[in-house]
């Protein structure tokens, strides 16, 4: 097998951390500690195996929930279990008394600090279980599938892609991700019509970076397309693109930019965007006194845009490496990003004079540069704001005969879009879309949908820029 | 040639986009003569309700913009694979947009990646792929119906797709993807009546560092059957899912608000019920109206992941899910 070195997990590197059906994302470092649940795991064994390497838990001490890894190459399944054991027909015998199982909570537990691997422990279950025999060979399985989880402690490492992605923050809190199903994901990527050259635009208010990171995706990488993503707050939302592991190359034609900043930029000039810092940095002090007083967590708008102007300022002066920084920010919550703003208050006096251009600055100037260079060939927008107002503000952006998507969660602003679009005459083929999904179980003889199916699909709006 | 890149202008032999309506779209070849149907050359003329168009007068339109017609407006568009997908003359049943965005997004496909599609049918999924995938990956779309390939291939070449693309008849359930694509793919497609017996194949197509197989059938017994197979074969992850698109339409109703409560007390001067019934009060409400009808089954996708070779399990316990 020919391996590449994109197919080593090294220190840095995002991975995906799959135990039986359950999913996380992790990031690896030198000693890095990962909680499942209530089980710590050292995870410094993963360093430099390939990936879909598969570790089994080990104990670091009987009776602790702290593990270390041991590569292994085979896994035991608890299938064999059942091979050999007789089943009921049905359910007529069994009877829900809580005393089918013999064993105490407590023995059981005394089983799982023994050291025994899981396959010995629920072996024992089943042994001590009275009515399992009982069971159908098919509530067996069930049962089995069940202690599977519980009891074996293998995990494997999976690159992240868009789809494993997805499906762990889908699963985990689909809110953080603006509700965002795998099926309006997909198919915001298809009415835009994103693809590997032109320019798109993204407008995202927070979804983790889960639509940038898709879009950035069908570009792809050594290729010709860029993405301006376009965010209302202090920082973009990223984690989701840095959990892709995107090359240098291919992350560099991924411009964030603040929308207030990028729009005033390219309507009134950079001198108008200056003036407006210096003009508004001294407002600002008696705002954010007010802030942190209230410890508010909607922000003015205005507040937002210096806000951010200051955080990347602040970033510029410290002499962390970027990509440091981005990591802290990322994960900071909003009491902490605040406390930043407070530290950045100290060097305001400096920052009003400084002569070099700052980050967001050559960012935004770079987006506007790329605006004015060509048309957008595509336009996304991931909004937990209003719509209306977005779309008319980065339409005149879109190339004509281009295609735009909107995806909010709610309907009825779709719909006020949809008129107001509408009534200007220069989109056709507008359409308001929802969708319905749902998945299968299948299985021999007990095939049907999934008990429970996900009914926050959200709606989308697509249509057509035309003269 | 309009497939490849961004034009502003319309130029001969361009396919363009006739947007009529909502409901009414025609692709049309930028030609000054076609073929009749006693296969003489006439010219290129298209009727719509708004008058007949002159096709080849579209030469030096921008695209996006309207055109003229005797009673009427329409607008030219440049194609997208949405596009196509709507105004694809149909040669077989198609896969529609919601399916293929899902089909794209499970296959976890790049630009680079290379795929392989089978059976081509009318090319509505391929162009979708080659979107994806292009410029450094490569569809392969195999049908096993002659004339189907013969005219998928002579699309993708008036779209300038060509160099992305290789299409072949071939039915793969009996001979195989062939030798040279062996552990070359990173996704394989299936659109077939019996998909198992392509899975074989697929096992051996599909490169060693593992790949993706999605398979779409309009049966749950096709569905049953295929994920029997995979499981077989080592495949892990297996989902199924169906997704169905609602479109609902946006207006303004106008709703007549009844006044019964002044019918609870006497009133001398005149019948107040009755004079409500003559001045109606209404509220005007922005809502949505679901159709009347709508597709209520496409296709189930089944998607299976096949891990690299390295860690596949070759003799799998048919009864456990995955």
């Amino acid at each position: 097998m020919c391996e590449n070195e994109d197919d080593i997990i090294t220190v840095g590197k995002y991975v995906i951390i799959k135990k039986q059906n359950f999913k996380k994302i992790y990031k690896v470092a030198t000693n890095g500690i990962l909680t499942l649940g209530r089980d710590t795991v050292q995870m410094h064994e993963i360093i430099g195996k390939t990936f879909w390497t598969t570790f089994e838990m080990i104990p670091v001490k009987k009776g602790k929930r702290t593990y270390f890894l041991k590569e292994v190459l085979e896994t035991e399944s608890l299938n064999d279990l059942l091979s050999e054991l007789p089943s009921g027909n049905d359910n007529r015998t069994i009877v829900d008394d809580g005393t089918s199982q013999k064993l105490s909570k407590e023995e059981i537990l005394r089983l799982q600090e023994s050291g025994k691997t899981g396959k010995e422990i629920v072996g024992s279950l089943i042994e001590n279980n009275k009515s399992f025999l009982d069971r159908t060979e098919y509530s067996q399985e069930k049962y089995l599938k069940k202690k599977e989880q519980k009891y074996l402690r293998y995990i494997t490492i999976w690159k992240p892609n868009i789809s494993l992605l997805h499906d762990v923050y889908f699963q985990l809190d689909h809110n953080k991700i603006g509700n965002l199903r795998m099926d309006s994901l997909s198919q915001l990527l298809s009415y835009s019509d994103v693809q590997s050259d032109g320019l798109y635009i993204l407008y995202d208010s927070g979804s983790h970076g889960m639509p940038a990171a898709a879009m950035l995706n069908r570009i792809g990488a050594n290729t010709e397309g860029h993405l301006i993503n376009l965010h209302p707050g202090n920082v973009p939302q990223l984690a989701l693109v840095n959990a892709m592991n995107f090359p240098r190359e291919q992350l560099d034609r991924l411009i964030n930019v603040n929308i207030y900043s990028f729009l005033r930029l390219y309507y009134q000039g950079e001198s108008a965007v200056l003036d407006k810092i210096s003009k508004k940095v001294h407002n600002n002090c008696i705002n954010k006194i007010k802030e942190n007083e209230s410890k508010n967590d909607d922000e003015s708008l205005v507040n937002n845009e210096i806000s951010q102007i200051e955080e990347t300022d602040m970033k510029e002066g410290n002499l962390n490496n970027i990509n440091e920084s981005n990591d802290k920010v990322e994960h900071s919550t909003n009491g902490s990003l605040k406390r930043k703003r407070d530290e950045s208050d100290t060097h305001e006096a400096v920052k009003v004079t400084v002569v070099k251009k700052p980050k967001w600055l050559m960012e935004t100037q770079y987006a506007v540069e790329l605006v004015k260079g060509s048309k957008a060939r595509g336009l996304v927008i991931v909004a937990k704001e209003h719509p209306l107002n977005i779309v008319t503000a980065l339409l005149p952006f879109l190339g004509f005969s281009r295609p735009f998507a909107i995806y909010h969660a709610h309907r009825e602003p779709l719909q006020e879009t949809y008129m107001m679009l509408k009534q200007k005459q220069n989109v056709i083929n507008l359409r308001l879309l929802s969708n319905f999904l749902r998945s299968y179980q299948v299985l021999p003889d007990r095939t049907h949908p999934d008990i429970l199916t996900s009914d926050t699909g959200g709606y989308l709006l697509s249509g057509y820029l035309v003269q | 040639m309009s497939f490849n890149k961004v034009k502003e202008f319309i130029e001969e032999g361009d396919v363009i986009i006739l947007y009529l309506g909502h409901n009414n779209m025609h692709s049309l070849e930028i030609k000054a003569k076609i073929p009749n149907k006693n296969g003489e050359m006439v010219d290129n003329v298209f009727q719509t309700k708004y008058g007949a168009l002159k096709v080849f007068s579209l030469v030096g339109h921008k695209y996006g913009t309207k055109k003229k017609l005797s009673r009427g407006w329409a607008y030219v568009l440049q194609p997208t694979p949405e596009l196509w997908t709507l105004t694809v003359p149909h040669r077989t049943q198609i896969i529609y947009s919601p399916d293929i965005s899902l089909i794209l997004h499970l296959m976890d496909l790049v630009p680079g990646s290379i795929v392989i599609e089978t059976g081509t049918g009318s090319g509505s999924l391929s162009h979708a792929l080659i979107r994806v995938i292009r410029p450094h990956g490569h569809l392969f779309t195999f049908d096993f119906h002659e004339q189907r390939v013969n005219i998928a291939q002579a699309e993708f070449e008036k779209h300038g797709l060509s160099k992305f693309v290789s299409s072949s008849c071939k039915d793969v359930c009996i001979e195989g993807f062939g030798k040279e694509l062996e552990t070359k793919a990173d996704a394989i497609f299936l659109d077939l009546p019996h998909p198992w017996l392509a899975i074989d194949y697929a096992v051996s197509t599909l490169k060693k560092s593992g790949g993706k197989l999605c398979s779409f059938s309009p049966c749950i017994e096709q569905v049953q059957r295929t994920c029997a197979k995979l499981i077989s074969k080592g495949f892990i992850e297996l989902n199924t899912y169906e997704c169905l698109q609602r479109e609902v339409h946006v207006q303004y109703k106008n709703l007549p608000i009844l006044n019964l409560e002044c019918l609870q007390y006497e009133n001398v001067d005149k019948d107040m019920a009755q004079e409500s019934e003559n001045e109606k009060q209404e509220v005007k409400l922005l809502t949505a109206m679901h159709a009347r009808s709508l597709p209520g089954h496409t296709g189930f996708i089944t998607i299976a992941t096949l891990p690299p070779f390295h860690v596949r399990k070759m003799e799998i316990n048919l009864k456990s899910k995955d």
